[in-house]
């Protein structure tokens, strides 16, 4: 059969970020694929090298806009690893706490996008409603809406007063109630389960072999979490759960996203109770020379960072490693074999995450080349005109 | 160190006898293997398969007198992170890729071939991923010698070149 090649990208067909994806397709099935990503590589590594300690989260907060909080958190537990410092437990909740309420706006703004792909535009509507008293909450608390610098090597930069956590209840109070509706629509909903259900499926193998993380591996029934696993901040302090689903489908990791939800609302709110007035910072006065390796566990799956110091304000090498590096490269396992309707939902599925700008790239035929080129409009249409099938067959 | 951390030494220890290997922990949770170059790849297949380790990432690091690669592990049944350090002299720059073993090495190697210039051999997929198809052969920007913006008094001849091709229509 006549093979075309499918180019989406590097404006990236799902969030408006950069990434190239060549999918290879005979007829509607696609056949081969391949990922290029690195449009505009910011070097923070080698900045981070020019920066002091104290300096540093500042610029890491700013890898991403949706997950600030992780990859300080990453680094903060690099530090502390390094220089052998306690954190204060009041610092452990307060740290615990951003943390959750960060994932909770975070996937609730990819089931938003989620319901967008498959042409659901009011979950769309819904679930960004629901997310914004979380982000006004950040505004309030800790003066911005996505990037809270809140984390330094020690604890805390800054305390939250033990009079504003009503706040926080409230709005886990606020927010609950939607997303238990929404996680029902989803679980209930024949149209989705055939839609979302058995496309862009990652084997328990492919996952491992991959090295993928966070629900998307989850979703595969890898049971890996490293809240759990290696638990950071207060979370060997409360009980809570890990969700897992084994089906690797898109359906599962949307219930495995929906489930957390859930549990991040109840795990934020156990560390309210618990959480008691006290120091929320220790203080660091010496960074010794040696290593350190942190990470932390962000909506879309484990932040790794490691740094090498030779006792100097400034570390002599720092590395990155963000979730998508490594879900990513699994696209091309789930991708092959489906139809080109689902191959926008199986990459939304990972939850991608690249948080970078861009280049400009033009696709244009070679002279007297006669090609069809598919844009995100068509491939967007394609997506909704499946889910209405479904609908009507239903 | 606790019990748990101390069993994985000495298990680690024991199954990599043969490659001279020195295995350290530092704090409660992490473990650093030095292994020798040549046996860097059998040590990784070792770590992947039979103890079930996780490749969470690998950092490629120019010291003074060779380029390190640092292979971390994560065992995620016991939340221990285990750091595989291996390396290359400067001239040679070479080493046995792990990614022949599973795809999970893949993007990882080519990224420190970009940015250092270590080249992998065998390496299933070895095309750029960070730099930008116009930028020069042989200049590694995370190598010691590659000017810094911070001690960079002018613009290297190669970026003067790369700006003057976006900028011509």
């Amino acid at each position: 059969m006549k093979r075309t090649i499918v180019p989406i990208g590097p404006f990236h067909p799902i969030q408006e970020e950069p990434e190239f994806f060549q999918l290879t397709v005979e007829g509607e099935t696609v056949v081969d694929a391949d990922v290029r990503l690195s449009y505009n590589h910011r070097g923070i590594e080698r900045l981070c090298q020019d920066l002091t300690y104290d300096q540093i989260p500042f610029l890491l907060a700013r890898i991403c806009g949706i997950c600030s909080a992780s990859h300080p958190m990453a680094f903060c537990q690099a530090g502390e690893d390094l220089i052998g410092v306690e954190v204060p437990p009041r610092g452990q909740f307060l740290r615990t706490i951003i943390c959750e309420l960060e994932r909770i706006h975070s996937h609730l703004l990819w089931v938003g996008l989620a319901g967008h792909f498959i042409g659901y535009n009011t979950v769309f509507m819904w679930a960004w409603k629901y997310r914004e008293p979380i982000l006004e909450l950040f505004e309030q608390l800790l003066g911005n809406r996505n990037h809270y610098e809140n984390f330094c090597i020690g604890g805390c930069r800054r305390d939250i007063p033990q009079d504003k956590l009503p706040l926080i209840s409230k709005a886990l109070d606020d927010v609950e109630g939607p997303v238990e509706m929404l996680t029902k629509a989803v679980l209930d909903d024949p149209v989705l389960k055939v839609r979302l259900g058995g496309i862009g499926i990652l084997t328990v193998e492919q996952a491992r072999r991959y090295c993928t993380t966070g629900p998307t591996a989850r979703g595969s029934g890898v049971n890996i979490d490293v809240r759990h696993d290696e638990p950071y901040a207060a979370y060997d302090q409360i009980d809570w759960q890990v969700h897992v689903q084994p089906a690797g489908d898109v359906l599962a990791k949307a219930v495995v996203r929906l489930l957390e939800t859930m549990e991040s609302i109840q795990i934020a709110r156990a560390c309210i109770e618990r959480i008691e007035p006290g120091a929320f910072r220790a203080e660091v006065r010496e960074v010794p020379e040696g290593e350190g390796i942190g990470h932390a566990e962000a909506p879309r799956g484990e932040t790794f960072h490691y740094v090498c110091s030779d006792g100097t304000n400034y570390p002599i090498r720092y590395k990155v490693r963000a979730p998508t590096y490594v879900n990513l490269p699994s696209f091309r396992a789930s991708v092959i074999g489906q139809e080109l309707a689902d191959a926008m939902l199986t990459v939304a599925a990972m939850d991608p995450c690249y948080s970078c700008t861009e280049r400009m790239a033009v696709v244009r035929p070679r002279r007297g080349e006669q090609r069809e080129i598919i844009d995100q409009k068509t491939l967007l249409k394609m997506s909704w005109d499946k889910t209405e099938r479904i609908r009507r067959n239903v | 160190m606790d019990a748990t951390c101390k069993q994985w030494v000495q298990d680690l220890e024991k199954r990599l006898e043969s490659f001279r290997v020195s295995v350290v922990a530092r704090g409660s949770r992490r473990i650093y293997v030095d292994v020798a170059p040549q046996y860097s790849r059998e040590a990784n297949r070792i770590l992947f398969e039979e103890f079930e380790g996780r490749l969470a990432t690998a950092t490629g690091m120019d010291t003074p007198l060779r380029i390190e690669v640092l292979y971390h592990y994560c065992l995620d049944t016991d939340g221990i992170v285990v750091t595989l350090r291996t390396w290359t002299d400067k001239d040679q720059c070479e080493l046995d890729s792990v990614a022949t073993l599973f795809e999970g090495a893949n993007f990882i190697e080519r990224e420190i071939h970009d940015l250092l210039g270590v080249r992998f051999r065998h390496h299933p997929d070895p095309r750029r991923l960070i730099l930008a198809d116009n930028w020069p052969e042989g200049v590694y920007p995370l190598r010691r010698d590659f000017a810094t913006r911070r001690d960079r008094t002018e613009t290297p001849e190669f970026l003067r070149e790369l700006t003057r091709e976006v900028t011509t229509p």
